[in-house]
C-alpha cells in the first residue's frame, strides 16, 4: 500500500496506524495468551479421573484448579513431563497420564484424525472414560505439538554420534 | 543405585529367589541378576534417565508405564543377549509380591479332557528339561520408520533378542493333561495387571495355533541364560514361542486355555498384532475384518559391529558383523553393502545353534576412500525371501518393518 502513495503525509499517517495497530496486537499478544496460560498451564486441575469416568457431564469437577510452580516451564516444555507447554498440555498431562507413562504421547506423531482414533481406541478397549469437552482441547494440541512429519520412505540416519574406531 | 531406593526390590527379589530354589528343590545361579537400579514400581520419574527395573541402564526406555524399553543394536552382539539387556515389553504390570510356593499354573480350556493345576516343583520334577536359543522380536519392532507414522511404542531397531532359554515343553505338558481332537489354539493368561487399575480387565491374552504349540522348541520356561527370569521378562514363568511375535510368549504365566477356536482373549482382536490381508496404501484405512493374525516373523538382520558412527583410518580392514533370522525358517545368506544398495558383497554365515536361534553373520570390510558411508545389511532366508532396503507395506499398526539395518561409517 505505501508504496503506491505518493502523498509523504498519508506516508507518515499509515505509519502512525500502523504503530496504533502495533499496539493493539502487543496488548492482545500478551494479554489472551497470559489469560489462556494462566487458565490452562498454570492451573492444573486436579486428578479427579474416576469421577469424570462416571460423570461424564461433571465440568465444574473436570476445572477445578491445581497451582504448580511456574518456573517448572523452561524452553517451551513443562519440565517435571517433558511435554510442550501450551494450552491443552495440562489436560493431556492429567487424562493421558492417569494410565501410561507420557513418553508414549511424546514419541508418537499423528494428525486430528489419528488422535481421535487412538482416543476411540483406548475408549473402546482400554476403558478410558469419556473426555467431554477436553476431547477437543486434547486433540488440538496433540496434533499442533506432536504432529506428523512427512518422513518419506526412509529417513536420512540420525543423532549419529562420531566415535574413533581403533 | 541409590541403596536405600533399591532395598525394598532387592529383598523381595532375592527372597523371591531362595523361595523359588526351595520350591524346585534346587539351586539357581544367582550371578549377576541384579544390576544397578531396582526400585519400587511407580516410584521412577517421568521421562528421561528413569531405569528398567532389574534392567541396565544402557536400555532406551520408550515407557515407563508400563515399561517398554529396546536395546541398542551395538548391545545385541553377544550370541546370548544377556538378562539385564534383553528388551522388555510390558502391555501390564507385572506381579510384585508373591509367593513363589503358591504359584501353580493350570491348563483349561474347551478342548482339555479335565482341566489340571501344577505347582513349579510339579512342572520342574515330572518333565523333562530343555534348553534352546530361541529369538524373541516385537510384532511392532522398527515401528518408528513407518510413514505416516503408526500408532504405539516407537521401537527402533531393539526390540529382539536371543537367549537360551531353559524349561520344559509345552507339548509335554499338554500330553500330560489329555487334548481333545477338536483343539485349535492356545491361549495364555498371565498375573500382570491391567494399567488402567481395574481388576477385571486383562492388559494382553494371545496364543498360538496347536501347530506351533506343540514344536519341540515351544517351552514353558522358568530361565534365561541359566539364570532365573528377569523380572520385566516373566518372572518366574513363561512361554517361549521362537521366530513368532513375542506378545504370543506369556509372561508370569498362571494358566493356559486349550481351545476349540482361535483365542479370544486381550489383544487377540480388532488390528492387534494383525496385518492388512492385501497390501494397501499408505495412510489409508480397511475394515477389521481384511486383517489377519501375525504368525512368524519377517527375514532380518542386524548389524551390531561396529557401532553405528564410526570413523576409520584410511586402508583399515575391519570386521563388521551381526545377527540375522527369519521366523520359522532358516538363512541361507547375509549381504553387505557399502554404496547404498548397488554393490552386494556376501558375507560369512554360521548356521543357528538350534532351529529358531538366530544366525551370525561376519565380513571384513575396507572403505574405498574418504567419505560418508552407510553399511547396509540384509538377510536371504531359505524360502528366497530378502530383507527389503526402504520400509516394507505400510499398515495402521506399524508391524514387521523388516528393511535392512543401517550404519553410519566415515573415513576422513
Amino acid at each position: 500500500m505505501a508504496e503506491l502513495n505518493e502523498n509523504d503525509e498519508d506516508i507518515i499517517r499509515l505509519a502512525g496506524m500502523k504503530k496504533n495497530f502495533a499496539w493493539i496486537l502487543v496488548v492482545f499478544c500478551l494479554i489472551i495468551p497470559t489469560w489462556v496460560f494462566i487458565d490452562t498451564m498454570l492451573v492444573f486441575p486436579e486428578s479427579k479421573a474416576s469421577e469424570t469416568s462416571t460423570q461424564p457431564d461433571s465440568e465444574q469437577i473436570i476445572y477445578e484448579p491445581v497451582v504448580f510452580d511456574s518456573t517448572e516451564i523452561s524452553n517451551g516444555i513443562h519440565i517435571p513431563t517433558g511435554m510442550i507447554a501450551d494450552t491443552g498440555c495440562a489436560e493431556v498431562v492429567r487424562n493421558c497420564g492417569a494410565c501410561h507413562s507420557l513418553d508414549l504421547v511424546k514419541q508418537n506423531r499423528q494428525t486430528k484424525d489419528g488422535w481421535k482414533h487412538i482416543i476411540l481406541w483406548m475408549q473402546e478397549t482400554q476403558k478410558l472414560w469419556d473426555l467431554g469437552p477436553q476431547e477437543e482441547i486434547i486433540v488440538h494440541y496433540l496434533a499442533k505439538n506432536y504432529g506428523p512429519e512427512n518422513t518419506g520412505r526412509r529417513p536420512n540416519l540420525q543423532q549419529i554420534e562420531w566415535y574413533q574406531l581403533d | 543405585m541409590n541403596p536405600k531406593q533399591s532395598s525394598r526390590r532387592k529383598f523381595i527379589t532375592k527372597s523371591a529367589l531362595a523361595a523359588f530354589a526351595a520350591t524346585i528343590g534346587t539351586k539357581i545361579v544367582y550371578g549377576e541378576q541384579m544390576p544397578a537400579g531396582l526400585e519400587p514400581l511407580g516410584l521412577e520419574a517421568e521421562s528421561g534417565g528413569s531405569n528398567v527395573p532389574g534392567k541396565s541402564k544402557l536400555l532406551t526406555v520408550l515407557n515407563s508405564q508400563p515399561w517398554n524399553a529396546e536395546t541398542p543394536a551395538h548391545l545385541l552382539d553377544p550370541d546370548q543377549t544377556p538378562n539385564e539387556l534383553f528388551f522388555v515389553r510390558n502391555n501390564g504390570i507385572p506381579p510384585l509380591d508373591f509367593d513363589l510356593s503358591k504359584w501353580t499354573l493350570t491348563i483349561d480350556g474347551e478342548s482339555v479332557a479335565a482341566s489340571k493345576t501344577y505347582t513349579l516343583q510339579e512342572l520342574y520334577k515330572r518333565f523333562e528339561h530343555v534348553s534352546k536359543h530361541l529369538v524373541m522380536e516385537c510384532g511392532g519392532n522398527g515401528r518408528a520408520e513407518f510413514n505416516p507414522p503408526a500408532s504405539g511404542n516407537q521401537w527402533g531397531v531393539g526390540a529382539v533378542g536371543c537367549a537360551k532359554w531353559t524349561g520344559i515343553r509345552l507339548k509335554d505338558v499338554l500330553e500330560d493333561v489329555g487334548i481333545k481332537d477338536d483343539a485349535v489354539y492356545i491361549g495364555y493368561y498371565g498375573a500382570d495387571t491391567h494399567i488402567n487399575k481395574n481388576p477385571d480387565d486383562i492388559p494382553i491374552s494371545r496364543g498360538v495355533p496347536m501347530k506351533k504349540a506343540l514344536e519341540e522348541e515351544s517351552l514353558i520356561a522358568w530361565a534365561m541364560n541359566d539364570k532365573q527370569l528377569p523380572e520385566m521378562n516373566g518372572y518366574p514363568l513363561r512361554l517361549v514361542f521362537g521366530g513368532w511375535p513375542a506378545s504370543t510368549s506369556g509372561k508370569w504365566l498362571t494358566r493356559i486355555s486349550v481351545r476349540n477356536k482361535v483365542h479370544d482373549g486381550a489383544k487377540m482382536d480388532g488390528q492387534s498384532y494383525r496385518m492388512p490381508k492385501y497390501p494397501i496404501q499408505p495412510g489409508t484405512e480397511i475394515p477389521d475384518d481384511d486383517f489377519e493374525i501375525i504368525e512368524a516373523m519377517p527375514v532380518k538382520s542386524l548389524i551390531t559391529y561396529p557401532k553405528s558412527g564410526a570413523v576409520v583410518p584410511a586402508g583399515k580392514i575391519f570386521e563388521v558383523r551381526g545377527h540375522a533370522w527369519s521366523g520359522d525358517k532358516v538363512v541361507t545368506a547375509v549381504q553387505v553393502s557399502l554404496d547404498f544398495g548397488m554393490h552386494w558383497r556376501k558375507c560369512v554365515l554360521s548356521p543357528p545353534i538350534n532351529r529358531l536361534a538366530w544366525q551370525r553373520w561376519t565380513s571384513q570390510v575396507k572403505l574405498p576412500g574418504k567419505g560418508y558411508y552407510e553399511i547396509w545389511a540384509r538377510a536371504t532366508d531359505e524360502s528366497g525371501n530378502v530383507q527389503p532396503m526402504i520400509v516394507p507395506g505400510w499398515n495402521p499398526h506399524g508391524y514387521l518393518n523388516n528393511a535392512c539395518h543401517r550404519i553410519a561409517v566415515k573415513q576422513v
